[in-house]
């Protein structure tokens, strides 16, 4: 910085400095140097996009939802170790206890990670979101369903290491569906992802209790059989929750208020 | 309740050439009991329009309905030809839109750069025109320096100027600005006015505010709002003309202001 001159090397300085053009011969020849800084500055300044988000973007044909994507709290490195701790113990307490804890805590964690996915008490930048092309619902369906898929592979693996029964390693995978739309429903409708978390795990824990007490079994919960039309209204009713949550009228309403 | 029309006679919309960008008819809002918006008519052609009124008068819901983020509750809207009712209109509509709500929430461990990208992004501005478009934005509300800074480091002010870049980071027909002077100091606020007149020479800019010098420094039109509807639309000069006579307020385009308000309560 600062040649012999007093003038700035940088191109932004040259871009408008005659005298300067008039020294690097750059006078009379047709080039635009604040376009050249301009290109210049946004290659120094961006981050280098990684092969994942690369990879993401074609396949949703969306660079955009891919950002979306891999800026999900809950699927960011540190939650991921979270889980895969909480599972492990979840393991560990299988072969120890002989109860089936890793299906007890798989549905769990998923409705824990949905409430932090996305939403009006998630994103600090919801109501710009709102106005964007890429729509905040296709955010929400691409958040949602990552975050589920990435949830349901941890606890399969996990159940698969703790050696669960096989009704057992799939049994759960119906109740997650569930107390993940509780997640997303009560993390919408209160505008806040902790609120969200403490629904989907005072659900989970009411279910799993009540049906301890009733069979005296604490897979029963897990357990495919009377519980599933429970289980499939309760999805559907929460998912119904939280699509209303995040239309228009009921996000303006709160900031309204 | 008369509104009051000083418009140009050849304001965009009202000769017939020329459709306006923004096309509002009998446009209602209510949340619970409250009516927000009242039965409210706009056309707002190319320029820039500044939007005046009290606390609660409406501004931001209506901003907020034209940034497509609300829904009418009744009537119609039709923005830049396009009707944002129908889910393609209004994706192809947001292409061409700008919009800084008044409380702008960021992502406190983004860069000014990723933040403005990001959105630059989430608009579908062409993947090769991204970098080139968010560094002009940077650029525009000059915040070089702090490209690379995190947003959790920035002040209120290079807050609301990340704010404005995302806005305008497409080239937008349309630019929907909330309050975007506040936390700008006053040289900032001078460059930022010559900002607005520049895209309201080739688009629509629609500022809402409650800073009545930044409504005579850089507005071609102004209108008053209170109590859900338009009380008066002109020019600045208009408005000033209204308020001769009228004692309260310390500029005559705030006793033009005041004057119309107290003409609508009295």
């Amino acid at each position: 910085m600062g040649g012999m001159h007093g003038h700035s090397d940088g191109a932004a300085h040259v871009a408008t400095c005659a005298d300067c053009q008039a020294r690097a011969g750059l006078r009379g020849l047709d080039v635009d140097l604040n376009r050249v800084w301009i290109g210049v500055a946004g290659e120094v300044w961006a981050r280098e996009v990684g092969w994942v988000e690369r990879t993401a973007g074609r396949l949703l044909r969306s660079p955009g939802l891919a950002r979306a994507l891999l800026t999900t709290p809950s699927l960011l490195l540190s939650w991921l170790l979270a889980s895969v701790a909480v599972l492990a113990i979840g393991v560990l307490a299988t072969h120890t206890s002989g109860e089936p804890w890793v299906a007890l805590l798989a549905p769990g964690l998923a409705g824990a990670a949905i409430a932090y996915a996305y939403g009006p008490g998630i994103d600090p930048a919801f109501e710009l979101s709102r106005s964007m092309v890429v729509s905040d619902r296709v955010v929400l369906l691409a958040r949602g369903l990552a975050v589920f898929a990435l949830n349901a592979l941890l606890g399969l693996a996990a159940s698969l290491v703790a050696g669960q029964a096989v009704g057992l390693t799939w049994g759960w995978l119906v109740p997650m569906t569930m107390v993940s739309a509780l997640g997303l429903a009560g993390a919408t409708l209160a505008r806040s992802a902790n609120t969200g978390v403490a629904v989907a795990l005072a659900g989970w824990a009411m279910i799993v209790l009540a049906g301890r007490a009733e069979t005296r079994d604490l897979a029963a919960a897990v357990t495919p059989g009377d519980l599933l039309p429970l289980y499939f209204v309760g999805t559907a009713l929460c998912l119904v929750a939280a699509l209303y949550a995040t239309n228009g009228r009921r996000s303006e309403v709160t900031l309204w208020r | 309740m008369t509104v009051i029309d000083e418009r140009p006679a050849a304001a965009n919309g009202a000769n017939g050439h020329r459709p306006p960008n923004v096309a509002v008819r009998d446009l209602s809002q209510r949340f619970g009991r409250t009516r927000v918006l009242d039965g409210l008519d706009l056309e707002i052609g190319r320029g820039v329009f500044g939007l005046l009124g009290p606390n609660g008068a409406g501004k931001t819901t209506l901003l907020r309905t034209l940034a497509t983020v609300l829904s009418p509750a009744g009537g119609s809207v039709r923005l830049l030809g396009f009707d944002p009712s129908d889910a393609g209109e209004r994706r192809a509509f947001r292409r061409r839109l700008g919009y800084l709500p008044q409380s702008l929430g960021y992502y406190a461990n983004f860069t000014v750069f990723e933040f403005v990208e990001y959105f630059a992004l989430l608009k579908e501005i062409p993947a090769a025109r991204v970098r080139p478009a968010v560094a002009r934005a940077i650029e525009r509300v000059e915040l070089e320096e702090r490209a690379r800074a995190k947003l959790k480091t920035l002040s209120g002010g290079m807050l609301r100027r990340v704010g404005i870049a995302q806005a305008i980071v497409n080239e937008p027909d349309l630019l929907l600005l909330d309050e975007p002077t506040a936390g700008l100091d006053p040289e900032q606020r001078v460059s930022f006015r010559a900002l607005l007149r520049e895209f309201g020479a080739r688009g629509t800019v629609i500022v809402s505010t409650h800073l009545v010098e930044d409504v005579g420094a850089a507005c071609t039109e102004v209108g008053v709002m209170d109590r859900g509807r338009i009380l008066f639309r002109g020019t600045p000069d208009g408005l000033v003309e209204r308020g001769v006579g009228f004692a309260a307020g310390d500029s005559p385009l705030e006793r033009g202001y005041g004057a119309v308000l107290a003409a609508s309560r009295s």
